[in-house]
């Protein structure tokens, strides 16, 4: 088996590589003339724009057969996620560690829940009717203005002691810091199927305890409830100015200079919170430390 | 005389001298051809040459029992044959050199794409580090990544080894197949051991028919003779005695050489070489030396592997920029860069092609060629010469009668492979007369126990020519031994070269004669010479003038066929003369030898195997030119290429013009002569400019009388016309010309070890017709890797498209880096191998061989079509599909535009969708391994409208059939199963980034199928309306 390799000089292939880019007796230009290189891209642009049309028609049709109100599918949303403020992320999830005595340490704690209670002002929270009922406001019509549903209203004042109103610093300096725990949105979600309203429940993670003291806790409002009026949510376009049921738990023992693990779990029927391959489901977790 | 040829034979091997001291003699030009190529190995020489410094052949028997303390009739003690056996290793060729296997598998680990996919493990474990120095927390994704690049590149690796050493060990164990065995004297007793046991020092005996097992000195010998063709060249047999008749061992009478044949007579003789030791072993290595390079498919893969490394790595940095001047972080942008590889890579696809290759090698084997090297199936394919042997691949190597002339006619006989009856005019009396020559002036004999063997198959202890009349008068009269048996021979003479005749003197079967009959057979003029009356149906005339010239014509037309023409003549001896008791005494001659009666001619032929005049059309009509190349005479040879098509019917050569228009050969346009014929010894004299000149202009060229060096000569003449060539041959000095050749094919029957060795293809059967179907095949199979090659990088678009998007628009990864491993090396490996199965879309055999410059593999129109046509319109598909999967799951196209950082911040836990609904991390990344599992989905199913519109590149799918090709079926169940236990099956495993998927998604992609499949219609469509447009010129690949 031989001989058909080509060996060529360096200079020799510079050659041809120019021969290529611009050959003087065909008058190509890599290859092609330039009539050709008009031509073919004329087919290409051609080529391009019938298929782009044809992929703008294929979204579009998907498009039109979209409910603008609710998704298709929530494969993924079938219990809610639950986040806290303040949210301060370390190496492995929520760490909030700061030092008593050190104000600068958690400044930016109580910084971040009042910029997050900024949203719940009760100028933010005008658009919102009063409830007081505590079952699900289930809305069948588009009562609301604007062809929309109405949303209850959730000021930061239900959070009395952790409203950040009466105490700006929300327990950090004290080391009775409070947290606000959110549950996520989810469209036509309903906590449970009877009339129980979901319940927080933080504990120390035991694990982690050996000498168990149970974490005593101030929720607000008060039993750590979020009201059935919250729910169901009808999503964005029903309910532009919806806004999250909040409830914040203020931890009234925990040990100083000493990381300790919590819990905050969401108690309700339809809300899960032993995913083990989603740690944020019905539940979160954090570690705080609080230096003296 | 004597001593210039000796020194001529060191010339030759160590080849440092010039060729015109090669000039000088007959035996020297031998070896010319060999010369140059063995030139430059210089001090592996200098060993040679003092190992040929044999003198054997000087000594007396005394001196070389000394020599070799050994003993001329009771042989070797076993002991010492085992102790020099142990010393010098076995009698056997050792195999060429091979590259160690280690070398072999680390070059299947860094060829090709494997350098690509290294490069990306390596960014992957450095990217990891990094993460991993900054964050300790830092995912082992990349890790993983890295370890599966890895085993990918290991696992082809492996697998590409275990295709080459499989095919390697088809070889070996051919080679293998038949130990030969020898019969030596040891301990004084007759033993039969394998060859591969003799040591230097063995006394063996040979007999017609065997092959000479090792080098020896010649001790007794009895009407020995050899055939040295496979060593010089020369195809006349040679006589062996013991007497030192030359200086140079080459030409002297009392050496036998290893691996030629003894023809007839018997011999002793004393073992003095082994193995590679011996002359031919000696040249088998040196001709291993020229250049093992690059096969055209070889050559044709690197130049794909360039091309698709280029665009891989020139995407990869052009984004890699990109990327760094979006802002992004170098760190993301090296993993950016390692999906853009992984994906621009087609994994699986090198695996593919070998299997296609070691596919058609099997279908090859079957059809009796047998492919010693992969790459070689497609060689055959893109043959344009094909450098013919005559005797044994054009011819059935076995002379056999084509002509009789008897009563003043020409009959002709039938010459095919199994024949059984002969169908010319049998009622004349003088056939009757013929017959019984035939029949009785003949030595040869059918080998006893083969009663149940066709006649054509028996085997004959006798001369071809002799065995040629046997099986002729066998076929016809039955019973040929009996006959014998009935007509007692009382005296014979068998024929030598001084009388030209053979006669016989037998008692007749008829017991009421009791006349002698006197037979003879011999060279025509010397038959007619000797008698005065001819047999014209079945009376005696005076033989006149007119007779005699009856002869002459028919002589010369029987001779002028190339066939070799026998002249019979017979006398009843008068009984008073002669009666029973008669002493006839074959050395007085004391019986008449003239005033015989003629009877008739009869004429041989080596005739052509029936299948070969098709087998040359289908050359011809598929543009390969057939070169005949033998060692015979010019007339033989050119009777032959007639009646085999190779000179077809109406073309003429220079001579043949010559004779036409009556002017001397000097005048004849060469131009006008389609035809040569080329004598050796003028190939001699020819420069190469000469000789290139012949090439050019002729298209139907018979070279004879050359010798096996001239081929090598011929060989690179074809060369330099940038033509493919293929070559056969099966002596050990066609070696170099396999070598040399673009492939080489050994003969298997009647071919050499060293020949096998240096070829890259064994002709089991020694048909050239089987060359034709492996030239089929060859074609088929690069037709067919387009296909697959294109098949295959198509789908590479719509796995780098998602990559391009992702970083540019920000949207969620739509298909993960190991997903795209799932692909190339999952569900689209079946397909790709179920593409070599395909059938051919036309007659290839129709078309010219491709230009091995301009044909190529991966043309600018495949990479094209595939790349910017199909590729383009899968993703568009594939992105339909992942539109769809979020949409539908509250992520609207909109709101994924430039999500990228908050959909990938472990930190944001609540990010909002298209409805207002909250995501964690996790959430997100199950919807984000759904996305790849509908995009993976989406693929696989416009892969199958791929596979399917792949199966042809011209003609329509409906033309084609869909369900003739019913691996391609397998291939489509195969993608849809992998992808079934993918989703389902493994989708709970998060490693894989799998999940189960709603029914509906599987045929989000379909109408892009659809439409792949309409276009690709169209575009056969437009190619086969209008050839050579724009369009054809653009869109065929």
């Amino acid at each position: 088996m031989a001989a058909l390799q080509e060996k060529k000089t360096c200079s020799q292939r510079m050659e041809e590589f120019r021969h290529y880019c611009w050959n003087p007796d065909t008058g190509q230009l890599l290859g092609r003339t330039l009539s050709k290189w008009v031509w073919i891209s004329l087919y290409y642009v051609a080529f391009y724009v019938v298929m782009s049309g044809l992929f703008a028609l294929a979204i579009y049709t998907l498009m039109c057969t979209i409910d603008p109100y609710t998704p298709d599918y929530q494969d993924q949303l079938k219990s809610p996620g639950v986040t806290l403020r303040p949210d301060v992320y370390g190496e492995r999830g929520l760490e909030i560690f700061y030092n008593v005595s050190d104000k600068t340490s958690w400044k930016d704690l109580t910084q971040t829940l009042h910029t997050f209670l900024s949203g719940y002002t009760p100028a933010a929270q005008e658009e919102n009717i009063n409830c007081s009922f505590e079952q699900y406001f289930i809305q069948k019509e588009f009562r609301a203005p604007n062809h929309t549903k109405f949303s209850c209203k959730f000021t930061a004042d239900m959070l009395q002691n952790c409203s950040g109103l009466t105490d700006p610093n929300f327990g950090f300096e004290e080391g009775k810091p409070c947290f606000i725990i959110k549950m996520n949105r989810i469209v036509n979600f309903l906590p449970s199927n009877n009339n129980t309203a979901p319940r927080v429940d933080c504990t120390f993670l035991e694990e982690n305890h050996k000498d168990f003291t149970p974490l005593e806790v101030d929720y607000y409002p008060s039993n750590g409830t979020f009201s059935l009026h919250y729910f169901p949510y009808y999503g964005k376009k029903a309910q532009p100015h919806y806004s999250n049921p909040l409830v914040a738990a203020k931890f009234l023992n925990i040990p100083k200079n000493k990381e300790v693990i919590i819990v905050c779990k969401i108690i309700a029927e339809n809300v899960s919170f032993d995913n083990p391959h989603d740690p944020y489901e019905g539940k979160v977790e954090f570690k705080l430390k609080i230096q003296k | 005389m004597g001593k210039k040829k000796s020194e001529v034979y060191s010339v030759e091997v160590n080849g440092i001298k010039d060729i015109e001291t090669t000039n000088e003699g007959d035996g020297k030009e031998k070896y010319r051809g060999l010369k140059d190529h063995l030139g430059h190995k210089k001090d592996h020489q200098k060993e040679l040459k003092k190992e040929l410094d044999l003198d054997d052949h000087k000594l007396n028997a005394k001196e070389l029992e000394d020599k070799y303390g050994t003993n001329i009739i009771r042989g070797l003690t076993s002991t010492k044959a085992a102790e020099i056996l142990a010393r010098d290793g076995p009698n056997a060729l050792s195999p060429p050199k091979e590259t160690s296997e280690i070398i072999k598998f680390l070059k299947q680990m860094v060829g090709g794409f494997s350098i690509l996919l290294w490069a990306g493990a390596v960014l992957c474990w450095i990217a990891f580090g990094i993460q991993f120095a900054k964050d300790k927390s830092a995912s082992m994704d990349n890790v993983y990544l890295g370890f599966v690049l890895a085993l990918v590149v290991i696992f082809t690796g492996i697998f590409a080894y275990y295709q080459e050493a499989k095919s390697t060990n088809i070889i070996a164990s051919f080679s293998k197949m038949i130990p030969r065995q020898a019969l030596v004297i040891r301990d004084g007793e007759k033993k039969e051991i394998p060859a591969g046991q003799l040591v230097v020092g063995d006394i063996v005996e040979i007999k017609g028919g065997d092959q000479i097992p090792a080098d020896i000195r010649i001790l007794a010998s009895h009407g020995c003779k050899v055939d040295n063709s496979s060593l010089t060249g020369e195809s006349e047999a040679q006589s062996r005695s013991c007497d030192f008749t030359h200086e140079n061992p080459l030409e002297t009478k009392n050496i036998g050489f290893y691996s030629t044949t003894c023809l007839e007579g018997t011999a002793t003789g004393m073992v003095i070489n082994t193995g590679d030791r011996t002359i031919i072993g000696r040249i088998a290595s040196l001709a291993s030396g020229v250049g093992n390079e690059k096969t055209p498919i070889a050559i044709e893969i690197e130049h794909f592997v360039h091309i698709v490394a280029g665009v891989a790595v020139s995407i990869g940095v052009i984004f890699f920029i990109i990327a760094v001047s979006m802002k992004y972080p170098v760190l993301e942008s090296i993993i950016f860069l390692i999906g853009i590889i992984v994906a621009n890579v087609p994994e699986g696809l090198l695996a593919a092609v070998t299997v296609s290759l070691s596919l058609t090698a099997k279908r090859m084997a079957k059809k009796n060629c047998l492919v010693k090297n992969l790459e070689a199936v497609e060689t055959l394919g893109s043959t344009s010469i094909i450098c013919s042997d005559k005797t044994g691949t054009l011819t059935q190597n076995r002379m056999t009668v084509a002509h009789l002339w008897f009563d003043n006619q020409i009959y002709q006989a039938d010459t095919s492979e199994d024949q059984e009856a002969q169908i010319f005019d049998q009622s004349s009396a003088t056939w009757a007369s013929l017959s019984k020559i035939v029949t009785l002036c003949n030595r040869a004999e059918f080998r006893p126990g083969q009663e149940t063997v066709p006649i054509m198959k028996k085997i004959v202890v006798g001369d071809a020519s002799e065995t040629a009349l046997l099986k002729f008068s066998e076929v016809i009269m039955g019973d040929i031994m009996e006959t014998r048996k009935r007509n007692r021979k009382v005296a014979e003479i068998p024929f030598n070269s001084t009388n030209k005749f053979q006669l016989s003197i037998h008692e007749t079967d008829d017991p009421n004669d009791k006349r002698f009959l006197l037979v003879m057979k011999g060279a025509p003029e010397r038959i007619l010479e000797k008698c005065s009356t001819i047999m014209i149906n079945g009376q005696e005339q005076p033989l006149n003038e007119s007779s005699a010239e009856a002869f002459q014509t028919a002589y010369m037309e029987l001779g002028g066929l190339g066939e070799r023409v026998l002249g019979f003549c017979h006398l009843y001896l008068p009984e008073d003369e002669f009666p029973d008791t008669y002493p006839f005494d074959v050395e007085t001659m004391n019986f008449p030898t003239s005033d015989l009666c003629f009877v008739g001619l009869l004429s041989l032929i080596d005739p052509p195997r029936s299948t070969v005049p098709d087998a040359v059309t289908k050359c011809r009509s598929a543009g390969i030119k057939v070169i005949m190349v033998t060692g015979d005479h010019p007339i033989t040879a050119k009777a032959i290429a007639k009646s085999v098509g190779i000179i077809s019917a109406n073309s003429e050569t220079v001579e043949d013009i010559a004779k036409r228009l009556n002017v001397p050969v000097e005048q004849v346009n060469k131009r006008d002569a389609k035809a040569a014929v080329v004598n050796g010894m003028e190939l001699k004299e020819m420069s190469q400019e000469q000789l290139d000149e012949v090439l050019i202009n002729h298209t139907e060229i018979v070279f004879a009388r050359t010798s096996p060096q001239q081929k090598l000569i011929i060989v690179e003449g074809c060369q330099r016309q940038d033509a493919v060539v293929a070559v056969t041959g099966d002596g050990v000095n066609d070696s170099p010309a396999l070598k040399k050749a673009d492939i080489g094919i050994a003969m298997g029957i009647a071919g050499s070890d060293a020949a096998k060795n240096a070829a890259d293809m064994v002709l089991l059967d020694d048909n050239f017709a089987s060359i034709v179907t492996g030239v089929e095949e060859g074609r088929l199979i690069f037709d067919n890797l387009k296909k697959t090659i294109a098949f295959t990088l198509t789908k590479n678009i719509a796995e780098l498209c998602p990559f391009l998007i992702f970083i540019i628009a920000g949207i969620p990864l739509p298909i993960g880096t190991i997903t795209i491993l799932f692909i190339d090396l999952g569900t689209d490996i079946i397909p790709s191998i179920a593409l070599a199965y395909e059938k051919a879309e036309s007659d290839i055999m129709n078309r010219k061989p491709r230009h091995k410059k301009k044909d190529r593999l991966v043309n600018q129109q495949l990479a094209l079509y595939s790349y910017l046509h199909i590729g383009i319109l899968q993703s568009l598909g594939a992105f339909l599909a992942y539109f769809t999967v979020y949409t539908e799951q509250g992520f609207r196209p909109t709101r994924l535009i430039f999500l990228r950082s908050e959909w990938e911040d472990g930190n944001i836990n609540d990010l909002e969708d298209s409805y207002g609904q909250e995501w964690t991390r996790y959430q997100r990344k199950y919807l984000e391994w759904i996305g790849y599992t509908s995009f993976f989905v989406a693929i696989m199913v416009q892969q199958i409208a791929d596979l399917i519109i792949r199966k042809t590149r011209r003609n329509s799918i409906f033309q084609q059939g869909l369900f003739r090709n019913k691996v391609i079926w397998i291939g489509i169940a195969s993608q849809i199963i992998i992808a079934l236990i993918l989703s389902y099956g493994f989708g709970s495993i998060t490693a894989m980034n799998f999940t189960t998927l709603r029914v509906q998604y599987w045929f989000v992609a379909i109408p892009y199928a659809i439409v792949i499949w309409l276009y690709d219609e169209f575009r056969k469509l437009l190619i086969r309306r209008y050839p050579g447009s724009w369009w054809d010129k653009n869109m065929y690949y």
